[in-house]
């Protein structure tokens, strides 16, 4: 549905941090893309560049094509939703039905329209049951599958969700694979920022490794793990899921995947 | 000495449901529990009311037993707990004190409010940082630390009121792989050179695989399986309590499936590539 | 526990300029000790808030212009010595709202005067109100500054080891020095949730109005974060010992002595003295 591009943008924290070094960036509409890269590495500033939340200090962004320029955060939010790490940053209704529809309502929905999205985003992250009970009665990890509901509602064409997984447990990582899985589907791009290597290796046909504000590899699970790009990693402190290591130990090409080593082994037996 | 549930049901104030329902477990000095389910299970409960802080600080209603060292948690008042069975949640920050400007004065605050002299606390508060290599940071802010070093100040400081008994509930999962790897090699080394007990609860079975000797799986606030760690987290059954096996178990399965050599060869190859 | 690794960072050594003898034999590092430095940073905590205290009710216990004056006086000789007069000025911008509405209106509307200086439009400035307006300003400012030279001398974390020294309750000396502690991280916590919302749609960007709407769901997460922050950090202190009865053990000790020991004794009765005087009429000067 739309492409999304960063231009040489860089970017430093009013301390002085420099934390995006003229990051260059093409997505094409519907990719699954994961940034992955250790805490500082600048992943988690370069997603809020998308949805105006921080200001390029040089080069652009651009939405379909158009700059994002000064518009405002809550108009992009129409085009980007962003689901945050912390849950609890953004909750604030006495109610799960009203916490999602806090953002389809932001954008103009009323009725039995803002009514049938909400309850099909909460159908989506498996709290169609608890409609009606207060956010706070929810543990961690239901509340993070809340507040990506919150960004589900808004049918954005790009959604970016901020470490989805961190805390949940099988199921609910299978929840969110479903989630990605159906949004590509529906021809909207999903972006996520992630430190679980196996939950990207799964789910993204793309990977995009950050080290010091930079992008310092690019491309599909099986090339950004490969052996060859081993030393890469390590030095943005980052281990290749045990697929990949067990892979190339037994000489079968890169592996990133459990399916995908299997599925090796046998063509080479 | 011996920390034992038995026929343990719990249920919190104002609930509907009991969170845990009829738990017999145990755990004896010198020895590492892992505690695997899925979320909602009951975990953190029996964390709670492992280390007596439920009901005597969380309220809610507790029948069967949970003795240590034969006395009942509910016999004991909370700082009396604290010094047999320190806990440990997964938000670091939310669990230090925020009043002190070093990691030293974080470490005492524990054996200050004990009353102990003050060369004592000194001294635990030196042992203690010692005990998980992070002596250095002991001049640090609290406030500024990364994940997994504000998990280690704040493991310091329950170490520091040296309890026999230690709960862990799931204290890497808001952590990055870095502050992953920093608090499962504490953990390790504190098995190796104290005999204190430990109970950890989490997702990344990868860690209880090298951490700890049994394993049980609480689902629905009962414990559904238990055992030796290998057998537990080797359970074919585990996926459908909504566990994830180690990697080290999914990829020996990969292998086996695509009958690649024995089951000797691959522990073997496994081993190779632990880290 | 055994095995160690690494080591507290060293300067271990007893400090001579520490009168916590008991502290630093022990072996508590400087870092710990943080004894402050600097001609009046370096008096005792209490000491320097009974100054801020006597200094708050002469200011506007004492009648006329002596009182305040002179307690203006002692501030500012005060903010020269400790190094703190730049730092002042912010304090002194900030009384400005405050002195400017105290000025106009008791220069304008003080009631039933009738000595008129100047005139502007329909509003005529007495003398009468002139005076009490100067004196009220003075008053206003002499007790912000001296509030100020204090919060400027001292860190919050001495005051409260201090008073905890003294006696004060382990849970008072928590509650204070955690709401304290906890205004930084609100105020980055509050950004936080702003931008969540933004990122939700909300429109904060603009018209007033807009930005005014922006507080509800700003509100909320901060409440309730603040409150679920609460319990789950009551729940940790316990886990910590907090409530156990014996007397907690002094670490840091502020150096104190016996000038100072006096110096408090004399201030406080001087200010009974000079304030009781005043009230009863009988304060001699102007």
């Amino acid at each position: 549905m739309i492409a999304v591009e960063i231009r040489g943008v860089a970017y430093s924290y009013p301390g002085g941090v420099r934390a995006l070094d003229r990051v260059d960036l093409a997505i094409g509409p519907g990719e699954a893309l994961a940034i992955i890269g250790q805490n500082g590495s600048g992943k988690s500033t370069l997603v809020r560049h998308l949805n105006g939340l921080l200001r390029p200090d040089e080069g652009q962004v651009l939405l379909d094509g158009s700059a994002v320029g000064r518009r405002h955060v809550a108009e992009l939010a129409r085009l980007v939703g962003l689901a945050f790490q912390d849950p609890d940053r953004q909750i604030f209704a006495g109610s799960v039905r009203r916490e999602v529809a806090f953002g389809p309502r932001n954008l103009g929905l009323r009725g039995a329209e803002l009514d049938g999205r909400v309850a099909e985003a909460l159908e989506e992250v498996g709290l169609a049951g608890s409609a009606g009970e207060n956010p706070y009665d929810l543990g961690y990890s239901r509340r993070k599958l809340l507040s990506i509901a919150s960004v589900l509602a808004m049918r954005t064409p790009v959604v970016v969700l901020d470490e989805p997984t961190t805390g949940q447990d099988l199921r609910g990582v299978a929840r969110v694979r479903a989630i990605v899985a159906a949004r590509t589907a529906e021809g909207r791009t999903v972006i996520t920022v992630s430190h679980d290597m196996r939950f990207v290796a799964e789910t993204f046909g793309r990977v995009v490794v950050m080290r010091a504000g930079r992008i310092v590899l690019d491309g599909t699970p099986a090339e950004v793990f490969a052996e060859v790009n081993w030393p890469a990693l390590a030095d943005a402190y980052l281990e290749p899921p045990l697929a990949a290591r067990v892979g190339a130990r037994l000489r079968v090409g890169s592996t990133p995947t459990e399916a995908s080593l299997v599925h090796a082994l046998a063509a080479r037996a | 000495m011996t920390l034992r549930l038995s026929a343990a049901t719990y249920r919190y104030a104002g609930a509907r449901r009991d969170a845990l329902d009829s738990v017999d477990l145990e755990i004896s000095t010198g020895s590492v529990l892992g505690v695997v389910g899925p979320n909602e299970a009951g975990k953190s409960t029996l964390c709670l009311v492992a280390s007596g802080l439920a009901p005597v600080v969380v309220s809610g209603r507790l029948s069967g037993s949970v003795t240590i060292d034969g006395r009942e948690t509910t016999d004991m008042r909370p700082h009396e707990l604290a010094q047999r069975c320190g806990i440990l949640f997964q938000d670091a920050q939310a669990q230090l004190s925020g009043t002190a400007s070093t990691v030293f004065e974080e470490v005492a605050f524990g054996p200050r409010n004990l009353g102990l002299s003050l060369p004592a606390v000194i001294e635990r508060v030196e042992a203690c940082l010692g005990a998980l290599g992070i002596a250095s940071l002991a001049d640090r802010d609290p406030a500024r630390l990364s994940g997994g070093q504000a998990q280690l100040v704040a493991l310091a400081a329950i170490l520091a009121l040296r309890p026999d008994f230690l709960i862990l509930d799931e204290p890497t999962s808001q952590l990055d792989p870095q502050g992953t790897r920093l608090v499962g090699d504490a953990l390790r080394r504190l098995v190796r050179e104290s005999r204190t007990a430990i109970l950890v609860v989490e997702h990344k079975t990868a860690l209880l695989d090298r951490l700890a000797d049994r394993v049980v799986v609480v689902d629905e606030g009962r414990i559904v399986r238990e055992g030796p760690t290998a057998d537990v987290l080797g359970d074919a059954a585990l996926p459908g309590h909504g566990v994830e096996p180690p990697p080290r178990v999914r990829v020996q399965s990969a292998l086996a499936a695509a009958g690649l050599g024995t089951a000797a060869e691959t522990d073997r190859l496994m081993a190779e590539l632990a880290t | 526990m055994t095995g160690s690794s690494g080591t507290v960072p060293p300067d271990r050594g007893p400090d001579p300029s520490v009168a916590n003898p008991e502290g630093s034999a022990a072996g508590l590092p400087a870092y710990v000790l943080r004894v402050p430095t600097g001609t009046y940073r370096s008096l005792n905590p209490f000491t320097k808030s009974v100054v801020a205290l006597s200094s708050a009710l002469v200011a506007f216990g004492v009648r006329g212009w002596t009182g305040p004056l002179s307690v203006l006086l002692l501030t500012a000789a005060i903010a020269l010595v400790a190094g703190v007069s730049r730092s002042l000025r912010r304090f002194v911008l900030a009384t400005i709202p405050i002195v400017v509405s105290i000025l106009l209106i008791n220069a304008f509307l003080y009631p039933g005067a009738t000595d008129v200086l100047f005139r502007v439009g329909p509003f005529a400035a007495t003398g009468t109100g002139v005076t009490v307006a100067l004196q009220a300003t003075l008053r206003v400012v002499a007790f912000a500054l001296s509030v100020a030279v204090f919060s400027l001398t001292t860190a919050t974390d001495d005051f409260l080891a201090d008073l905890e020294r003294r006696g004060t309750g382990r849970r008072l000396t928590f509650v204070v020095g955690s709401a304290i502690g906890m205004i930084p991280a609100m105020a980055s916590r509050a950004t936080e949730i702003v931008e969540a919302q933004r990122a939700r749609g909300l429109d904060t960007e603009g018209s007033v109005r807009r930005r005014i709407r922006g507080i509800v769901p700003l509100a909320g997460p901060m409440v309730f974060g603040a409150l679920s922050e609460v319990e789950e950090r009551t729940v940790a202190l316990e886990a910590r010992g907090f409530s156990a009865p014996a007397r907690r053990t002094v670490m840091r000790i502020l150096p104190d002595s016996g000038a100072q020991r006096a110096l408090r004794w004399l201030l406080g009765v001087g200010t009974i003295v000079v304030v009781g005087a005043s009230i009863a009429g009988r304060f001699p000067l102007p």
